[in-house]
């Protein structure tokens, strides 16, 4: 006779563990279950070649909500996030341009390429955290559901109606306009300089099949402008021993909750009765029976591979096939042997180092490097974004080594030649992303120790990504807000009774921001489903 | 009567005009050029060819303007069906698509199975919403914060014509409106021709490719109002609107060109004409584009900054060019020896269209144009002598900054990669040609005074459209000039020859 | 990190306090010596000579020069002489204070503009259209500050600009050590005194001149401390304390209009549109909400109460930028912005915004006050503004 649980997760990602934990601390009884051998999903910290800690695929904490660290009271369990609030963008002819806290730097640093620029950056810094700031509730909420009248979403509509009544119709509109319109020309509306446009857009496109002249992804810039850490809007950091220690401070707040998880424990399919998921079962044949089953994989692992699709309403089925997960990015984590230099820094270097790294030096760079990807190729010159944790964190490499981990973009998942060609361009794809770096960073290629490609294929063969999304599914307007991932199906409930979602397929999104995870237990909570 | 001035003699022009005119006020429609029709007028070709007009595609116009307007006394008709167009393919005989969606069933099953059955539920779905569409397109945009009972019952009647669709195509039309309609059209096709030939108008006149979001809103917003042609073509509708302006005794102004909209204490007082002639009237209607309106027809500074700067942000980068042909005999396309067909879209694959976008990213002309092709003298063998035809071609991509410029070189670069595209899916056209001419967006601004020779009078984008055209603060046809209002392709719902932006202006203004 | 002003090579080694802060990116100087007194001193007994590069200053010129300045600003600009210099400030389409600074003519067609915040941006977004060049000179022309009763004195030893002739807010170009510079009769210290404008390359030696010439005057360099004393006295409010820029806050409480900040003589409404004119003709008619005064603590009561701890009355020393509340009959009624005592007039004043039926001279109200870890309030009223005005400020 199996344990019988209150709820099994499946995945001990961090929105998996998030969710777990939440539950526990309401002291429900909940077993964790994941595929591999090591907790974190996506969101892991890996030792690929000695001495070298790399966080191989999230590895900057950008939205990790700060509510979820006092509740699950994560920094007495290890999470200790340290600001990266410094962007550096280098150009080709030598110049670059670096941004930070300081405004006064920011504007003498913008104003060698426009002084009207320099002058309108604090505003539309202020401008982007006054837009936050009316989507922070939207964020922090289950997503309303317009099709269904119900009192109760009447009332949500009718809070968040409140909250847009005072904002005016120029404030409407401005929210409107960052919904469809397009980075590049969000941008251009504030700014004539390409050397700020283009690694400011940049924002707007990772982790999207989308490039920076694509309507929607003035939306996607300010989804990342809502980082925060310590209350301080738009923040990102690191956190110390890579992002892998985000999952494993959750996992350990989990378990002082009473929450347990196994490793090694692929889960093969939910267990159904009558159309009510009432546990699991794994490959190795072991059941696992619980009042709820919670999945943190991704919409359609969960839906067409834990639940089956025969056992799907065939138009949710249908759906959940059209949600598109086509994964867009790589990783390209690097042992180097010593730092690597960028030309035209001057006494500001050290900051520069800690910086994000942006290499996109103008729109057409980016816009052809998106090109690439629409006909299936990877970006022969890739946008990059590096970051080098190592400086702030020696933990993580050999004394005087370092890391860098550099995402990618595009890669196509679905190749011209098949998502499984890959294998074949993986080492083509990692070239193309140094020799575009080399030409930034002159040397660079005689400082590494260790090249560590990671392409969308390996994303989704290797941590359960499907399509090797990182996001559990693209962020077009399509597929947000209630219609994440099904319309009519963005509370975490699913159409199978008992089984609900917790994964970044649901709303608000990806990120290391932990929301779906304690939205869906919140929810759970109050349904009284656990 | 005090005395309404309309700049413009374009179809919305003429539409605003009668319709005041009909309204008992005097209307003086002032126009640059020296015939009246704008984009919709006629132009001779050749000795013997006429082209009907820029625009050529007469399926947009609604039915509601024209009855309101009684045209149907001065001569207008319509055909008794949409037109059927073919999607024609440079290797093989394409496939005829009939706004009747079971008769290009078979023929796109043989394509390739199941597309047939995907095209039946696509037309489907569109029949289901049209009425839903149309009747938000024929109504004034909503406000998004109604100031008024009417204002919030306006809102609600769309929001309640929304619920009426039922759930699932509600749930749809959300879903699909945000999206790029590649995606869209991929869902239900798998070969890629009918996706292309269906995705091509969403691209004319919205610098954006099929992968690009909020196509697929541009696709809904043609497919909506598609309804049967004007018989005549455009010159039919730009003569029957003539003839009932003049009938309500309107005044026209031609080779005559506004300078500037004087103002007197914030309110229009008239219009400054080329020669110094001033014209006075307490109401002036803009039917030309509203960046050459607002921002090179007043003082700068008369203007509300916050609306100036909307107007100045506003995108209309002219991607389109056309060509047209006049042909020494019958235009024959691949394989269908023999047909005859009015309409025809030229590119093979979804790809070819993003592709030429691209090249409009970059400044550049497409070499490989994606084309919507009218054959005008199918229907109305008149514009060419007997036996032959006369060619009407909008071509994507052409930019407007094209760089370097649009020298000599770069013209006959274009027209050559034109032709070129035509000749691969109508093979033998090349060598019928005995006259052509190219207008690029540069000619289009030059001698239609638009905008970056944009001939929707601004880009239909998601940003661009509904209460956001042109700009949100100019969205109810009224500007913040006393007396000033905007009634062209600019405003709601749009570009094409629909007539509709003009009538909605005229009730507004009517209404104030 | 802040960079170094042109004159930072001859300002740095009188700092021997290391007191810099930074101001609009620039290192300035707090206070030069241990204490700032002597140089508030300087500004009332001598001449002070304070580096003043940090501004913001733009050239406008071309045909609609005084059209753009007179859209953007609160008063037109059409007939404001050649050489004459104008206060005054600018709003936003809501009629609230993005900015204040003075403009000066310089000839037909050419302006010159100063500015706390940068305004480039805004100059362009309002000069579309408009036949007009802008130049940004914030860094390639510096800037001094010469404030003080002998400062005319000084001036006539080492430049030959016509001082007697040189009128208050009149601007006027002179030679000093064979280097070009602009004097206008302005400052921020609201005594006799001189602003001097340069070609950045020429600082060092119009700064010697200066130097040389006063020091049989009593020239002192001073900082920003003894400047907010100078400046509290002769009334003047200062941006980021006395009220804030509007584009740069996010709550509409904390945005004024220049009514309520005290500029009301500065706003010319009847004439051609300008940025807030609609808002502020309705305000002007309406009456504003708020308004800038002038307060006076009662010293007899800040003794008592400083006495009831038995201490004697040890107010601090330099200017303090703290909002502190006023209350009437308990009821809050609004706030000091700018505190000070003034060593010259031996008063506790202030600077404050209170609720407009609070703002009639002798009014009464209580200011809160800290002697001892307690907040108490003292009695205080309103008084006229400014504080000091010396008949020398405007003297032939």
């Amino acid at each position: 006779m199996p344990t019988t649980y209150d709820a099994i997760v499946v995945g001990a990602g961090h929105n998996g563990l998030t969710c777990a934990a939440y539950l526990a601390k309401a002291g429900r009884k909940v077993l964790v279950l994941e595929r591999r051998a090591s907790i974190g999903g996506a969101t892991a910290s890996e030792e690929i070649y000695p001495g070298f800690t790399f966080s191989s695929c999230s590895y900057v904490v950008s939205l990790l909500r700060p509510q979820i660290i006092r509740d699950l009271e994560l920094s007495k369990h290890g999470l200790e996030i340290m600001p990266l609030d410094w962007t550096f963008s280098p150009f080709e002819d030598g110049s670059s341009l670096l941004r930070g806290p300081d405004p006064e730097m920011n504007r003498r640093n913008i104003a060698r390429f426009s002084r009207r620029d320099a002058e309108r950056y604090p505003l539309f810094g202020q401008a982007m955290s006054e837009l936050g700031r009316m989507m922070k509730p939207i964020i922090e909420s289950p997503a309303p559901e317009p099709s269904k009248l119900t009192p109760s979403t009447l009332l949500e509509l009718l809070r968040l109606g409140r909250r847009f009544k005072g904002m005016g119709e120029e404030w409407l509109s401005a929210n409107l306009k960052m919904m469809t319109m397009s980075a590049v020309d969000f941008l251009s509306e504030w700014f004539e300089s390409e050397r700020l446009i283009g690694p400011m857009s940049v924002s707007g496109i990772i982790g999207t099949f989308l490039g920076i002249r694509s309507p929607g992804t003035a939306y996607v810039l300010l989804h990342h402008y809502m980082g925060e850490i310590d209350g301080s809007f738009r923040a990102w950091g690191f956190q110390k021993g890579g992002t892998g220690a985000v999952a494993m401070a959750i996992a350990r707040a989990a378990r002082a909750h009473g929450v347990e998880i196994k490793t090694d424990a692929p889960v093969d399919k939910v267990l159904m009765t009558n159309g009510q998921a009432r546990g699991v079962v794994l490959v190795n044949g072991d059941e696992y029976h619980a009042k709820a089953v919670v999945s943190g994989a991704d919409p359609h692992r969960t839906f067409l591979g834990l639940v089956g699709e025969e056992r799907l309403e065939p138009e949710f089925a249908k759906q959940i096939k059209r949600f598109k997960m086509r994964g867009s990015s790589g990783k390209v984590n690097l042992a180097l042997d010593s730092l690597p230099v960028f030309p035209g820094l001057d006494g500001a270097s050290h900051h520069a180092m800690r910086a994000d790294i942006t290499i996109a030096p103008n729109i057409d760079f980016l816009e052809r490097a998106y090109d690439d990807a629409k006909y299936g190729r990877f970006s022969r010159e890739p946008f990059m974004d590096c970051v080098i944790p190592s400086l702030s964190d020696p933990s993580v490499a050999p004394p005087g080594k370092h890391v860098m981990s550099i995402f990618v973009q595009y890669a196509p998942y679905n190749l011209k030649e098949g998502a499984a060609d890959w294998e074949n361009q993986r080492e083509a794809f990692g070239d193309a992303v140094i020799d575009t770096l080399a030409r930034f960073s002159p040397g660079i290629k005689d400082r590494i120790l260790h090249r560590h490609v990671l392409t969308p294929w390996d994303l989704e063969q290797t941590y359960g990504l499907t399509e090797g999304n990182i996001f559990h599914g693209e962020l077009s307007l399509e597929q947000l807000a209630f219609m994440r991932p099904a319309a009519g199906w963005a509370r975490y409930r699913t159409p199978v009774d008992k089984l609900w979602l917790c994964g970044s397929g649901a709303h608000p999104g990806g990120g290391i921001m932990a929301a779906p995870g304690q939205l869906c237990a919140r929810t759970m909570l109050q349904a009284r489903a656990v | 009567m005090s005395r309404a001035i309309v700049i413009g003699a374009g179809h919305n022009g003429l539409v605003v005009g009668a319709l005041l005119a009909r309204a008992g006020r005097a209307v003086t429609i002032v126009e640059q050029r020296g015939e009246v029709g704008g984009l919709c007028a006629p132009r001779a070709l050749h000795p013997g060819y006429t082209v009907p007009g820029v625009l050529h595609d007469t399926t947009g116009v609604r039915r509601a303007v024209t009855d309101a307007l009684g045209l149907s006394r001065f001569g207008l008709s319509f055909e008794s069906e949409p037109p059927s167009v073919l999607a024609a393919h440079s290797e093989h005989r394409g496939v005829v698509l009939h706004a009747e969606a079971k008769r290009s069933r078979d023929e796109l099953e043989r394509l390739r199975a199941g597309d047939g059955d995907g095209y039946l539920a696509w037309r489907g779905f569109l029949a289901r919403i049209r009425g839903f569409a149309a009747g938000v397109l024929s109504r004034k945009p909503p406000l998004m914060k109604p100031d008024s009972l009417a204002e919030l019952l306006s809102l609600a009647r769309t929001a309640i014509g929304l619920r009426r669709l039922g759930k699932p195509d509600m749930l749809e039309l959300m879903r699909v409106a945000p999206m790029c309609a590649a995606d869209w059209l991929q869902e239900s096709f798998r070969d890629p021709l009918p996706a292309a030939a269906l995705a091509a108008p969403a691209a004319i006149g919205a610098c954006l490719g099929p992968w690009s979001a909020g196509t697929a809103a541009n696709l809904l917003l043609y497919e909506c109002v598609r309804g049967p042609e004007v018989k005549g073509g455009p010159a039919a509708l730009v003569r029957a609107l003539h003839e009932a302006f003049q009938a309500a005794r309107g005044e026209i102004l031609l080779e005559s060109r506004v300078t500037q909209i004087r103002l007197e204490r914030g309110a229009v007082a008239g219009v400054e004409l080329e020669g110094g002639r001033f014209l006075e009237a307490p109401l002036v209607v803009a039917s030309c584009d509203p960046k050459s309106a607002l921002l090179g027809l007043l003082e700068p500074g008369s203007l509300p900054l916050d609306v100036e700067e909307q107007v100045v942000s506003l995108r209309a980068r002219g991607t389109t060019a056309k060509l047209e042909l006049a042909l020494d005999g019958r235009i024959e396309f691949r394989g269908r020896e023999g047909e005859r067909h009015a309409r025809a879209v030229v590119a093979d694959h979804l790809d070819d269209i993003e592709r030429a976008f691209d090249a409009a990213k970059y400044r550049q002309c497409s070499q490989r144009p994606h084309l919507e092709v009218s054959v005008p003298s199918v229907d109305d063998p008149s514009l060419a002598p007997t036996g032959k035809d006369v060619v009407s071609i909008l071509a994507h991509a052409a930019p407007h900054d094209i760089e370097g410029g649009w020298s000599a070189a770069a013209r006959e670069r274009f027209a050559g990669a034109v032709v070129d595209a035509l000749e691969r899916v109508a093979p033998g056209t090349r060598a019928k040609i005995v006259a052509r001419e190219l207008l690029t967006p540069a000619d289009l601004e030059q001698r239609y005074g638009l905008s970056g020779g944009h001939i929707h009078h601004g880009e239909h984008a998601l940003d661009q459209l509904l209460f956001m055209r042109p700009t949100q603060k100019l969205a109810r046809y009224a500007t913040p000039i006393a007396g000033l209002y905007l009634g062209g392709s600019g405003s709601h719902p749009g570009g094409g020859v629909t007539c509709q932006p003009g009538a909605l202006a005229a009730a507004a203004i009517l209404e104030s | 990190m802040p960079i170094r002003s042109p004159f930072h090579d001859r300002v740095a080694p009188f700092c021997t306090s290391y007191a810099w802060k930074q101001w609009a990116g620039y290192y300035a100087v707090s206070h030069f010596g241990e204490s700032h007194l002597p140089e508030y001193w300087a500004f009332r007994e001598a001449s002070a000579i304070t580096d003043i590069t940090p501004l913001f200053k733009y050239v406008v010129q071309g045909r609609d020069a005084a059209r753009l300045l007179s859209r953007m600003a609160v008063r037109g600009f059409a007939k404001l002489p050649i050489g004459s210099v104008a206060y005054t400030c600018w709003c936003d389409a809501n009629g609230k204070v993005i900015d204040d600074g003075t403009v000066s003519r310089l000839g037909e067609d050419r302006f010159f503009l100063t500015a706390a915040e940068p305004t480039l941006s805004w100059l362009t977004r309002l000069g579309r259209g408009l036949e007009v060049e802008l130049a940004d000179v914030s860094e390639t022309i510096s800037a001094l500050s010469l404030q003080g009763p002998t400062s005319r004195e000084v001036l006539r030893q080492c430049s030959d600009a016509n001082v007697d002739r040189l009128g208050f807010f009149q601007t006027a170009s002179a030679k000093l050590d064979g280097v070009e510079v602009q004097i206008s009769r302005t400052g921020y210290s609201g005594d006799l005194g001189y602003e001097l404008w340069c070609d950045a390359r020429d600082s060092l030696r119009v700064w010697d001149a200066l130097m040389a010439a006063g020091r049989s005057y009593g020239i002192e360099p001073a900082g920003i401390e003894a400047l907010d004393m100078a400046r509290i006295e002769a009334g003047f409010i200062m941006l980021g304390v006395d009220y804030y820029s509007a584009p740069r806050v996010t709550i509409a409480a904390r945005r004024s209009s220049p009514y309520e900040i005290g500029l009301e003589r500065c706003v010319k409404l009847d004439r051609g549109a300008f940025m807030g004119q609609e808002a502020l003709r309705a305000e002007a008619a309406r009456g504003p909400e708020w308004k800038l005064v002038g307060i006076e603590a009662d010293w007899a009561e800040l003794e008592q109460l400083y006495e009831s701890y038995d201490l004697p009355p040890a107010l601090a020393p330099a200017a303090s930028r703290a909002s502190v509340p006023l209350y009437s009959d308990r009821k809050f009624v609004g706030q000091v912005t700018s505190t000070v005592w003034s060593p010259l007039l031996k008063r506790y004043i202030a600077l404050a915004s209170v609720k407009a039926p609070f703002a009639a001279l002798g009014t009464k109200l209580e200011l809160e006050h800290t002697a001892l870890y307690e907040r108490r309030t003292v009695s205080a009223r309103v008084v006229e503004r400014p504080f000091f005005d010396p008949e020398r400020k405007r003297m032939p």
